[in-house]
């Protein structure tokens, strides 16, 4: 830069003041702009709320909350004993036999009246309705028709209909079984397959499932809009409180400018990822109370699987920060700036939740789709099932993405009339 | 120096349509002397301050600025600029002194001259006492010395007080007055914008009167009197933009 040497004066005219010793370009516009920022930017309570409070708080918090209902309510499931009752058993004791003793029921004998009633005052879960001649059907080796009194708006009367259907696919074998061996024949000859299921360690659980539901919603919507705060005070605050002009008449040029401002959104977003990122590691791997059903339930997350997650989360961050920095530069004001982000924030909400509803192995088209292939790779990463191709491909469009928001912002701020619309 | 010729900006806008803010501005304005621009709201001062300070592009017509030309050279005229307007506002999560001091490292100040010219301004405008309070924890005389002092950390030879003391009470506005008045006395060339007269009859050598995006009149307050006949500075405004009953 020749800025040291004032060009010749014109000539007839008296020469203005030389500019004094002292004026060496040490550090670069950027780097004081980001410097600048940076300091301002974390002594606001909102950004380290948002940014560091928040990420390491509210996302092992927010698992404990979940986790430990969603456990219970298992459990509860389990261990608790289901009210069922029976029409007609009276009348069939061999049928009464063969249930005698099943796990997690209890049968009362009611009328069929009664049976209906007392499903929808929720005092019995579900019934049976066994018809008159059972005991003679059960005796002539007949089928038996057994009718399931459920109410289909009640999820308990529902999970006590499936219980009741697999009581009865359960003792109908030990029925045949005997039948079987009271005519000498083995037992075996009823179950021509036994089936089991053995889950692989690493193929992930129920409590896996759900942590890949919606732990990447979480966590793209962190890394999108962890440097809200700060891009707004970036430019529409700094616009709001007439600083802005007095930056634009300094030596730095715009371009310095923006982009010292954009390094700036991009570091804080970057933090909020990652922190988001290390909130979600710590209950994986200390023994906080509240989050040890993570441990109890085997969950574990692979080196590949945080590999990912950084992966995509740091470009997305990037990204982020230019759309937020283009809307503040856009805006007059930050509350200005908040009304054109609540449109932005709703797609890229939605974007994140499909993630949800999709299945982990998606087609690699979507990969293309901005947030929303972030959030799959994620979710592969927490399922265990990475598609190296899919997670290349997600990784190098967001980085186009932000490249394109970058490039947007900073044509934006070249614009005078939207720095100076006030 | 400044010098300025057939300068004109013109804006779309949704009710006028297009229309020139500034409309073929011409003067200079010489080291050592304090040019004031008076005329009334929207009359073009600001947009004009602000395109001789490379924020807006001019439609048409140039200017240099210690001999840089605005269109061509945007960096160096800003180097050689110190811009102060009553609007401006501070940073508030930063002290004076970090406010100060990032105007300086933005100048390209070596961090030893930037903390030796902080010393001196600070000391100048007796700022020692808050130089390390938060922007929003001060007054607004206060802010005012630190936007001052964030002006003029590069010493700069042109400087532009844009409506610098509305929304000062008297004592801050004094301030600025005699801080205009050693700008001037140290060689400096100042332009001066204000809609308020007395200002301009205390403060300014020459006068250019703006109305309606054009200069109606470029003299010294005795030269304005003589051209109008009137002696109430008031009135010799009134007649220049044709506004005299």
């Amino acid at each position: 830069m020749s800025t040291t040497t004032p060009a010749p004066p014109t000539p007839g005219v008296p020469e203005t003041p030389a500019i004094p010793p002292g004026r060496r370009p040490r550090r670069s516009p950027i780097a004081v702009v980001l410097r600048k920022e940076l300091l301002e930017t974390f002594r606001d309570k909102r950004t380290v709320f948002s940014v560091i409070i928040s990420p390491l708080l509210i996302t092992p918090l927010m698992l404990a909350v979940v986790g430990g209902v969603v456990s219970r309510q298992v459990k509860q499931e389990r261990v608790e004993t289901l009210p069922v009752g029976m029409v007609g058993a009276k009348e069939a004791p061999s049928v009464r036999d063969a249930l005698r003793g099943a796990p997690g029921m209890r049968f009362e004998d009611v009328t069929q009246a009664e049976a209906e009633e007392r499903i929808r005052a929720r005092r019995l879960r579900a019934a049976i309705v066994l018809p008159a001649d059972s005991e003679a059907r059960m005796r002539e080796m007949r089928e038996v028709p057994v009718r399931i009194l459920v109410d289909a708006g009640s999820d308990t009367s529902q999970a006590a209909a499936r219980r009741l259907r697999d009581l009865f696919t359960e003792r109908g074998r030990r029925v045949i079984a005997r039948r079987l061996m009271d005519q000498g024949l083995s037992s075996e000859l009823a179950s021509p397959f036994a089936v089991s299921e053995a889950p692989l360690k690493s193929g992930g659980t129920g409590a896996t499932m759900m942590l890949a539901t919606f732990l990447p919603y979480v966590l793209v919507i962190s890394a999108i809009i962890g440097g809200l705060y700060a891009a707004n005070d970036l430019v529409a605050g700094e616009k709001e409180r007439g600083t802005l002009e007095t930056l634009l008449v300094s030596r730095a040029s715009r371009r310095d400018i923006v982009t010292g401002k954009f390094l700036a959104v991009a570091a804080v977003s970057l933090v909020s990822s990652f922190l988001s990122i290390v909130g979600l590691l710590i209950p994986f791997y200390l023994p906080i109370p509240g989050l040890d059903w993570m441990a109890k339930a085997d969950l574990k997350l692979s080196a590949t699987a945080i590999a990912v997650m950084l992966f995509v989360q740091l470009p997305l961050a990037v990204l982020g920060a230019g759309l937020l920095l283009a809307i503040s530069t856009f805006s007059r004001n930050q509350k200005e700036a908040q009304t054109y982000l609540s449109p932005v924030l709703i797609v890229v909400t939605v974007a994140a939740m499909l993630s949800m509803f999709l299945k982990a192995e998606s087609s690699r088209l979507l990969a293309l789709v901005p947030v929303l292939n972030a959030a799959m790779a994620l979710k592969q990463a927490l399922t265990g099932t990475v598609d190296v191709a899919f997670v290349a491909i997600a990784f190098a469009a967001s980085i186009v993405y932000a490249a394109l928001a970058i490039a947007f912002a900073t044509a934006l701020f070249q614009r005078e009339s939207v720095l100076l619309k006030a | 120096m400044i010098e300025v010729h057939e300068l004109t900006k013109t804006f779309q806008d949704k009710k006028r349509g297009a229309f020139n803010a500034v409309d073929g501005v011409s003067f200079t304005a010489r080291p050592g002397e304090v040019f004031g621009l008076l005329g009334p709201n929207g009359a073009g001062k600001t947009t004009l301050l602000r395109m001789l300070a490379t924020i807006l592009t001019p439609s048409s017509g140039t200017a240099t600025i210690a001999g840089f030309d605005i269109g061509r050279q945007p960096q160096q005229v800003r180097e050689h600029i110190g811009f102060l307007t009553g609007s401006a506002g501070l940073y508030e999560r930063l002290t004076a002194r970090e406010t100060v001091a990032y105007f300086g490292d933005l100048q390209g100040l070596a961090p030893e001259e930037r903390d030796r010219r902080i010393r001196s301004i600070f000391a100048a405008l007796d700022m020692e006492e808050f130089a390390d309070r938060r922007g929003d924890k001060l007054s607004t005389g206060q802010k005012q010395r630190v936007s001052i002092a964030r002006a003029i950390i590069h010493e700069p030879p042109v400087l532009f007080f844009d409506e610098p003391t509305s929304g000062l009470d008297v004592i801050a506005a004094r301030t600025v007055v005699r801080f205009i008045r050693r700008c001037r006395d140290e060689g400096r060339t100042v332009i001066f914008s204000t809609h308020i007269m007395s200002e301009v009859e205390a403060l300014c050598d020459r006068i250019g009167v703006i109305y309606g995006g054009r200069l109606a009149a470029v003299g010294t307050l005795e030269e304005l009197r003589a051209q109008t006949g009137q002696t109430a500075f008031e009135s010799v405004f009134l007649r220049l933009i044709g506004e005299e009953d």
